[in-house]
């Protein structure tokens, strides 16, 4: 069957109170497309001949719709046939859940996601087994890496053409699931954190006053957020076992000060109670009776005395394209070699 | 009781809910009483949209001003001006705000800070420049705010105030009330930016989106930006998404909106019911207090209504008074 790759480009994110508080990026609509366009380009050079995407009303579809053709008019780029699919838009994270669903369910060879880490975070909860490749668009981005799409684009092509071995071209992951008494489980990538806040409110957070409690399935020293905590503090690597568990506490009452860039270019003294190894599969239940729980850096739900929380880390939890060990069998192995015309003309004669 | 999680004392949350009860209470009476023909000009009613005013204003003083729009009344609810005052003037009468010459689209209370609504689209966004320029002359740590609908957000007046913004680093703050419909037109039709957080990086000031139905979302984002303002910080825009439970205006017959959309926001999106669900949730606030602040804003809504019709119109003599003010 020839290979089908899904888009899930989200046009919302990065839009909240941390361009205010944090001077964060805004990359503007055209841009998202652009990136999409790149993306394109690159699966049709690899062998991918269809698309799918995610329909949005946020502007994304029309500039890449005008981008295409501009393209087709000048001769320039070829890209794959795309479609989009047939579901009703609302503008809100449902789209991308709904979306990723969908994906799954045509049997999709990976879904390219544009967007911060709450976007992969919507994507991951309904992929299953569909591997996913990132591309962060989003605002502290501590999941999916940062690198140009072009070669995002390009190992996904190559991924799922099959020219790079399943063994090579996939990566597993950690996720972290958080059950709250007996409702449907949500899930992070990244990180859990409680904090004393009961309100979602903006959903961002940069009060260190009310961090209390971080989980981290991987903790990275080159990332920001929430997670650049337990970066800084013991790093644990993505594809190694377990995670961290951070107790934290305002800075006065707290052993330790560290200081953390919990926004893009927001340094914040960050009071540390201790530290420890998280392993997978044990559940933890919060230190702090009552207040929100951030996923992955947003307040997403708040929880009172009366429920009942537990947090635990699974391991070979999804499947992400290992950008950099597809780029590296390719040039190992020749994959974007042909021969030259010299060669050619020689076998000619 | 536990702890209250919420960034306002329990007295502040009783405020914001007396504030946007009132605003729905005004509202929804106008509803029902422009259609007995009594009321001269037109009515754009804010409900659906109090979590947004009520959200903002809650970090202001009466010396921080707000320049409003055709959709006012919640904004002057908001922002303090009389409730008896504001019915007497939409119903013209000589005991109005404006003394029944203004109208619905023309409330003001400089007292209060509320510089007027404003029925000329976009026309708030340079006042709220002049003011945020006189606050930031005074250095008394004063805002300007400027309130748009998304359609007005078009408007070259709007734009050109956030250039001048910009570029004199005013404590203006430009809140784009998006509630999709410019009168009837779609705003995915009619905005050609696809992102108003995108429209304010072009001029060179940081954009926000929050939830305006989400009051917790408004205020805490607001909170940011207005102090950030007051602190010399510069200007902000902040988009606040939301819907209007009635028409672009009474008489509206709304037929540009999809089958069943008022009954599933009405029922999914209505601000202070997310509003009341969680701070008696949280056990902060019990339902019957919320409930003796329905009946207190419901007499007062009555006592507005029945003072309004009761008050004489404005005399004949005073046509030309008013009309320009002696510097």
């Amino acid at each position: 069957m020839a290979p089908l790759v899904g888009i899930i480009a989200n046009p919302v994110s990065a839009r909240d109170i941390r361009r205010v508080i944090a001077n964060a990026t805004s990359l503007q609509i055209t841009d998202r497309a652009n990136i999409v366009l790149r993306v394109l380009a690159c699966l049709k050079a690899s062998g991918v001949g269809q698309v799918v995407m995610m329909p949005e009303n946020g502007g994304i579809r029309h500039h890449v719709r005008r981008g295409v053709e501009r393209s087709r008019n000048l001769g320039e780029h070829e890209f794959p046939e795309i479609t989009y699919l047939d579901m009703a838009i609302t503008g809100t994270v449902d789209d991308t859940i709904r979306a990723a669903d969908l994906m799954r369910q045509m049997k999709v060879g990976t879904i390219v996601v544009l967007g911060g880490d709450g976007t992969h975070r919507a994507v991951v909860s309904r992929s299953g087994d569909v591997p996913i490749a990132g591309i962060s668009t989003g605002t502290n981005n501590a999941f999916p890496e940062h690198r140009e799409p072009t070669i995002t684009g390009l190992a996904v092509g190559l991924a799922v053409t099959g020219r790079v071995p399943q063994t090579v071209a996939y990566a597993p992951n950690k996720k972290l699931v958080v059950r709250v008494n007996d409702q449907a489980p949500e899930i992070a990538l990244v990180d859990v954190a409680f904090v004393t806040e009961r309100v979602v409110g903006a959903r961002a957070l940069w009060k260190p006053e009310t961090f209390r409690e971080l989980f981290v399935t991987f903790a990275d020293p080159e990332v920001i957020g929430m997670s650049a905590i337990a970066g800084l503090l013991e790093p644990v690597r993505r594809h190694e076992p377990g995670g961290l568990h951070v107790l934290l506490a305002p800075v006065e009452d707290a052993p330790l000060a560290l200081t953390v860039p919990i926004a893009p270019g927001y340094m914040r003294p960050i009071g540390i109670a201790s530290w420890q190894k998280l392993v997978a599969g044990k559940s933890h239940g919060p230190q702090i009776a009552a207040g929100s729980i951030a996923l992955d850096g947003e307040r997403e739900l708040s929880f009172s005395e009366r429920d009942r929380v537990q947090v635990a880390l699974e391991e070979n939890a999804f499947r992400t394209v290992n950008v950099a060990a597809v780029m590296d069998h390719a040039a190992r192995h020749g994959l974007m070699r042909r021969a030259g015309l010299m060669t050619m003309k020689r076998q000619v004669s | 009781m536990s702890k209250n999680p919420f960034p306002l004392d329990k007295q502040g949350l009783l405020e914001a809910y007396r504030t946007m009860r009132t605003i729905r209470e005004f509202e929804e009476r106008l509803h029902n009483e422009f259609a007995k023909g009594d009321i001269p000009g037109f009515v754009h009613l804010y409900a659906g949209e109090e979590a947004s005013g009520t959200g903002i204003m809650m970090h202001l003083n009466d010396r921080d001003r707000i320049a409003s729009t055709h959709r006012g009344h919640g904004h002057c609810i908001a922002k303090g001006v009389d409730v008896k005052g504001m019915m007497g003037e939409i119903y013209g009468k000589a005991m109005g705000s404006c003394r029944g010459k203004g109208g619905s689209m023309h409330i003001a209370d400089l007292s209060k800070g509320m510089m007027g609504a404003n029925g000329i689209l976009g026309a708030g966004a340079p006042l709220a420049c002049g003011a945020a320029l006189a606050a930031k002359f005074r250095g008394d740590g004063g805002v300007g705010i400027s309130f748009v609908g998304d359609g007005a957000s078009n408007q070259g007046m709007f734009l050109e105030s956030l250039n001048l913004a910009a570029v004199w680093n005013l404590p203006a703050i430009f809140v784009v009330e998006n509630n999709g419909y410019a009168e009837s037109t779609s705003r995915d039709y009619a905005v050609a930016v696809d992102s108003y957080v995108d429209r304010a990086a072009g001029f060179g000031l940081p954009g926000v989106t929050v939830d305006g139905t989400d009051f917790f979302a408004v205020y805490e984002a607001a909170g940011e930006i207005i102090k950030r303002a007051r602190e010399g910080g510069g200007p902000a825009l902040l988009e606040c998404k939301m819907i209007r439970f009635f028409g672009h205006f009474e008489g509206d017959q709304q037929t540009y909106r999809g089958k069943g959309e008022v009954e599933h926001i009405r029922a999914q999106r209505d601000c202070i019911k997310l509003f009341s669900d969680k701070v008696v949730e949280a056990g902060v606030i019990k339902r019957p207090e919320l409930e003796a602040i329905d009946k207190e804003v419901l007499k007062l809504i009555d006592e507005a209504v029945a003072t309004a019709k009761a008050a004489p119109m404005p005399a004949p003599a005073e046509l030309l008074t008013d009309v320009y003010v002696a510097y």
